[in-house]
Formats: C-alpha cells, sequence, structure tokens
C-alpha cells in the first residue's frame, strides 16, 4: 500500500487551511498514502494542533496540566516534511491564480486546496454580551481563560444544555462552583438525544448541584463592568460571575464563499470532500454533505466526520480508492459518566429503552421504520460497536428483542434476507 | 530513557520494525509510523480503531483492562481474551522492549 507509484503532478503542493482535526488528519493521510509533493498546513492558531474534546473535559478540572493535548507531536510534522504556518490567517483564495492569501500578505499557490477551517463559537446576540466575564469555548485559550474563573463559589450561567454547556457544567461543578444551566428546550441535549437520556443527565447533573432552568430564552447580560446577571425573557435575573454561552457553532466558511464555491450551511462537498471547484476540498466540520448511509443532506461537528471526510480527501488528492462510509458517532463525558452515540437520530425515530437507566447504565436503540438508525449507550460500550455494524447495514429490528438488555443487540436483529 | 524496538505486524501480513519513544503511547508509536490506525478518539478508548493483539506472555505482564476497553474489545472482530489490548491504553514501559504487535482486523 506504501509503494505508490507517485504521479508527476504530486511534485506541485497541496495547501491546507486549518490545522484542526481535519487538516492535520488530511496531511498525515497524504503521507502515509505515498504522497511525496509538498504539504502546507497553515494555522491561525500558534501552537502546536491539538485536540478539543479534552478542552472540556481534562483541561478545565482542578489541578489539571494547562498543556493541551498535541493531535501530533511538533516532531511529527518536520519527520514528515509537513511545513506549518502557524499564527496566521488565510484571507481568501484567488482560484484563478490558484493562491491563498495570507494575513501577513504572503502569498501561496497550490496545487490542491484542502478548507479544514471547522466551525467557531457561536455568540450571544443579547446585550451585554460583549461584557467581560461572558465566555465560549472553541480553542485552548477559551479554555485557559475559563480555567482561571471557575474559582470555588463562583456563580456559573450556562447558557444551552448542549453538550459542551454540560462538560463545562460538570467541571464547574466539581471544582465547587455554583452552576446554573439555561436552556429555550425542554430538557438537555435535545438536538442530539431522547428524553430517557435527557432526564438520565438532568439527574447525574442535579446530585451534584447543578440547577437546571428549561424553557429559558436569555434576553440579556447585566452588570457594569463586567457580567453581574442573567436576564430571560420572564424577567428573571440569575446572578452570574461568569457566563459560558454554548449554544451551537458556525462554520467558517466565509472565505470559501467569497470565492464563489457553493456553500449554505457549510461548505457543500461531494462523497470525496471536494467542493465546487474540482481542485479545493473540504472536510470537518465547515462541510455540509448528503450522507452515504441514509442520504441525509447534513453537516456534523464530531471528530469522526472530521477525520473520515479527511481520510476520503487524502485518499482522492493521491488517487487512490475511498474507504466506505463510517457510521458517524460520538461521544461525551459529563461527571464521569460517558454518553456514546452511533448514528444519527431523527426526533421521529421510535425510542427503546435497553436497561434500567437508573442503574447508570443502559442504552437507548432508535428504529427507524423498523431499522436501526442510532444508539446511544450510557456508562457502558457493550452496545456501541455492534450497533455500528448494524446501523451500516439498515438492520431490522425486533423492538421486543432490543428491550432486553441481556440479548445482544446482534441477536434482536432480523437476519438480512437476501 | 531509550525507545523500544517494536515488530508491528500489519492488516496484510507485512512486518515492520519501528522504534516506540518514551513519551508515545503504543498508538502513538504505531500512528505516527503511518501504520493504518485511524484513532479517530485520540486515545479515549471510544473508537476502539487501536485494537491490537499482544503475546500471551507479553499481556501477561501488563494490568487489566478497564471496563470500557474491555466492552468495546470483546465486540471487536477477531477478539482475543489474552491478547487484545487498544493500543491507546498501553503506555510505554521498558518491559515491552522488543515486542510484536499484531494489528488487529477492521470492524
Ligand atoms: C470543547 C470541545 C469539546 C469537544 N468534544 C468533542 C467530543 O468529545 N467528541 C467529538 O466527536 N467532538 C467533539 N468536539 C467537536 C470536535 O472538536 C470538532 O468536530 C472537530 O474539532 C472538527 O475538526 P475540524 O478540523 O473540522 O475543525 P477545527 O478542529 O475547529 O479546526 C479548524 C482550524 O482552522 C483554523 N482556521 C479557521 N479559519 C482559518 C483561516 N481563515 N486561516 C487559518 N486558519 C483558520 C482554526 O484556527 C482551527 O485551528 C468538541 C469541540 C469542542 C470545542
Ligand atoms: S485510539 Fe480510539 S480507542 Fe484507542
Amino acid at each position: 500500500m506504501r509503494e505508490q507509484q507517485i504521479p508527476q503532478e504530486n511534485q506541485k503542493p497541496v495547501v491546507i487551511i486549518g490545522a484542526g482535526h481535519s487538516g492535520v488528519a488530511v496531511a498525515a493521510g497524504l503521507r502515509t498514502r505515498g504522497w511525496q509533493g509538498r504539504i502546507l498546513l497553515l494555522d491561525a492558531e500558534k501552537e502546536t494542533p491539538y485536540e478539543r474534546p479534552p478542552l472540556s473535559k481534562e483541561l478545565l478540572k482542578a489541578g489539571a496540566p494547562d498543556e493541551s493535548t498535541p493531535l501530533r507531536k511538533e516532531k511529527f510534522f518536520q519527520d514528515k516534511g509537513i511545513e506549518r504556518l502557524a499564527g496566521l490567517t488565510v484571507e481568501s483564495i484567488d482560484r484563478p491564480g490558484k493562491a491563498v492569501l495570507l494575513s501577513d500578505g504572503g502569498r501561496h499557490g497550490y496545487h490542491r486546496l484542502v478548507i479544514a477551517t471547522g466551525s467557531r463559537a457561536r455568540a450571544l446576540s443579547v446585550p451585554g454580551a460583549n461584557l467581560p466575564g461572558v465566555l465560549a469555548l472553541r480553542t485552548r485559550d477559551d479554555a485557559l481563560e475559563l480555567k482561571r474563573v471557575l474559582v470555588p463559589g463562583a456563580q456559573v450561567a450556562i447558557i444551552g444544555a448542549g453538550y459542551i454547556g454540560l462538560e463545562v457544567a460538570a467541571a464547574a461543578a466539581a471544582r465547587g462552583c455554583k452552576v446554573t444551566v439555561l436552556e429555550f428546550q425542554d430538557r438537555v441535549m435535545s438536538r442530539v438525544t431522547s428524553a430517557p437520556v435527557s432526564r438520565f443527565f438532568e439527574n447525574v447533573h442535579g446530585q451534584k448541584g447543578v440547577r437546571f432552568v428549561f424553557g429559558a430564552a436569555v434576553t440579556a447580560i447585566e452588570g457594569t463592568d463586567r457580567a453581574e446577571h442573567v436576564v430571560t425573557a420572564d424577567g428573571a435575573r440569575f446572578p452570574a460571575d461568569v457566563v459560558l454561552a454554548g449554544i451551537g457553532v458556525i462554520p467558517n466558511q466565509e472565505i470559501a464563499e467569497a470565492a464563489g464555491l457553493h456553500c449554505k450551511d457549510g461548505i457543500f462537498v461531494d462523497d470525496d470532500g471536494r467542493t465546487s471547484d474540482p481542485e479545493i476540498y473540504a472536510t470537518g466540520d465547515v462541510t455540509h454533505f448528503t450522507s452515504r448511509i441514509d442520504g441525509q443532506s447534513q453537516r456534523l461537528e464530531c471528530i469522526q466526520n472530521a477525520m473520515s471526510q479527511a481520510d476520503s480527501v487524502a485518499a482522492h488528492i493521491t488517487g487512490q480508492p475511498t474507504s466506505d462510509p463510517e457510521i458517524p458517532w460520538f461521544w461525551t463525558v459529563q461527571h464521569g459518566v460517558r454518553l456514546q452515540t452511533a448514528g444519527v437520530r431523527h426526533p421521529d425515530d421510535d425510542v427503546i429503552v435497553r436497561g434500567t437507566p437508573s442503574e447508570g447504565k443502559f442504552s437507548v436503540v432508535y428504529l427507524r421504520n423498523g431499522r436501526l438508525s442510532a444508539v446511544d449507550t450510557v456508562g457502558g460500550l457493550s452496545d456501541f460497536r455492534p450497533a455500528k455494524k448494524l446501523i451500516a447495514r439498515a438492520a431490522e429490528i425486533d423492538p421486543s428483542l432490543a428491550a432486553e438488555p441481556s440479548i445482544s443487540l446482534t441477536d434482536a436483529a432480523l437476519q438480512p434476507s437476501l | 530513557m531509550s525507545n523500544n524496538k517494536v515488530t508491528v505486524v500489519d492488516r496484510e501480513g507485512a512486518t515492520h520494525d519501528l522504534e516506540w519513544e518514551p513519551d508515545q503511547s503504543l498508538m502513538e508509536a504505531l500512528r505516527d509510523n503511518d501504520l493504518p490506525v485511524l484513532a479517530s478518539c485520540g486515545g479515549t478508548a471510544s473508537c476502539a480503531t487501536c485494537h491490537v493483539f499482544l503475546e500471551k506472555e507479553v499481556f501477561e505482564t501488563l494490568g487489566e483492562r478497564s471496563e470500557d476497553e474491555l466492552e468495546l474489545l470483546v465486540e471487536a472482530e477477531g477478539y482475543q481474551e489474552c491478547g487484545s489490548r487498544l493500543s491507546c491504553q498501553v503506555d510505554f514501559s521498558q518491559n515491552l522492549d522488543g515486542v510484536t504487535v499484531t494489528l488487529a482486523p477492521e470492524g
């Protein structure tokens, strides 16, 4: 596999914008696949590319080192001849000239361009959102800033009960902060999971002193020199020394849009990661694509997608076949309890609870037209791998067998009729 | 501490000799030496793409597998009770110099 013939054109540079999970995986994947041309990896952030999941999990813990977990060691990039330009922003793409233009005035020509610019935290758009003390979490700097203010006794208001908000809530509670989570919906993580899982995690958080306010529409942040209160539509005021907004992300697609690439909510890419310009690829959080598994048009914000699209891009650039699509999956850890999801659930899927939530370990199985579409595993991973395989073959499931945790999920599936 | 030497048998049966550096987990040593180990979860015992087989004698010198690790492994292709490990959960140790590591099948 590694003794590929390198075509002549491979001498030309691949320029990758963004050294997050996806950009780094493209660079590494190109080398693994035998690419011998130049690879330029550009990122606005200065430091060695790092993992984002630990930012809201390990890094915020009391006593945890401030270091981020590198995606690859600095030496890896040198050894592989991957040139990194760090601390510079790509300001525009010159498609006719096949070059990117940098914030320092630099210009780099590309043979193939990969846009892996990820996403950014959606900013609160209410009066007072710019006050000091109102934070978001996307980068290591964000995490360190947050870590400094999560001191014992601090009143922390978290806006949005998505997984980032909840991971921060857990970290803050563990550090002795007084945590209130304000959520517009009527339960936590409503976008990604079903009510039984939401209720379970609400309980876990509740036992650690985290307070939830549902149906809360935040209308303002008040304070003189810094945030002091969060105000909601019903007039309630919640005291807060720290406000964390965890209200979703926005794809960093502006340079692609300005260059005329087809974008909507994300940059449109095909199965090989190609944009509407065949010499430009995009990968990771910034993309919008049609799922090869269920035909769904979607944007995913998870490591799995960042890695697997990166692999397709590296394969296509080197002229190798792409792997079969992987079932999307995701994990979050809150108060030491892991939720791991395989597949993408729809709100109107049938919901089957497998096991007893009060025992701290259970799964929830989602069926669409009788076929397995997604599984949430809580506090255990036994169902995770079988679920991925069954989802991949859109297995029909016997609901009563699936509800019985002593029967393996695989045995709850009807055999494929060929 | 000096590097360990490791022999890796890949999924096609070909062998590769590589250096395992003290600050790497076994997964990192494999991944950073271009072996096809996706390691999508970054070493948090979530994805199981770093599944390897160790020789029984070597396996037995290592500590217990965590519950998460075991639950992922038991459902993995070719699971070996006394050999399967998630390589991201195997830290460098001088005792592991000269070992042979076999990449487990994908899936
Ligand atoms: C706190 C936190 C916890 C998370 N936990 C999990 C988890 O447990 N599991 C999971 O699956 N996912 C998790 N995610 C989501 C996951 O991190 C993302 O899906 C993943 O990082 C996407 O990778 P990416 O390469 O597309 O984008 P990113 O990792 O965001 O990388 C994009 C990079 O592009 C750079 N960039 C952007 N624009 C430019 C420009 N114009 N010029 C130069 N550089 C630019 C940025 O600086 C950034 O470094 C988490 C995210 C956060 C923030
Ligand atoms: S790297 Fe994901 S389980 Fe080891």
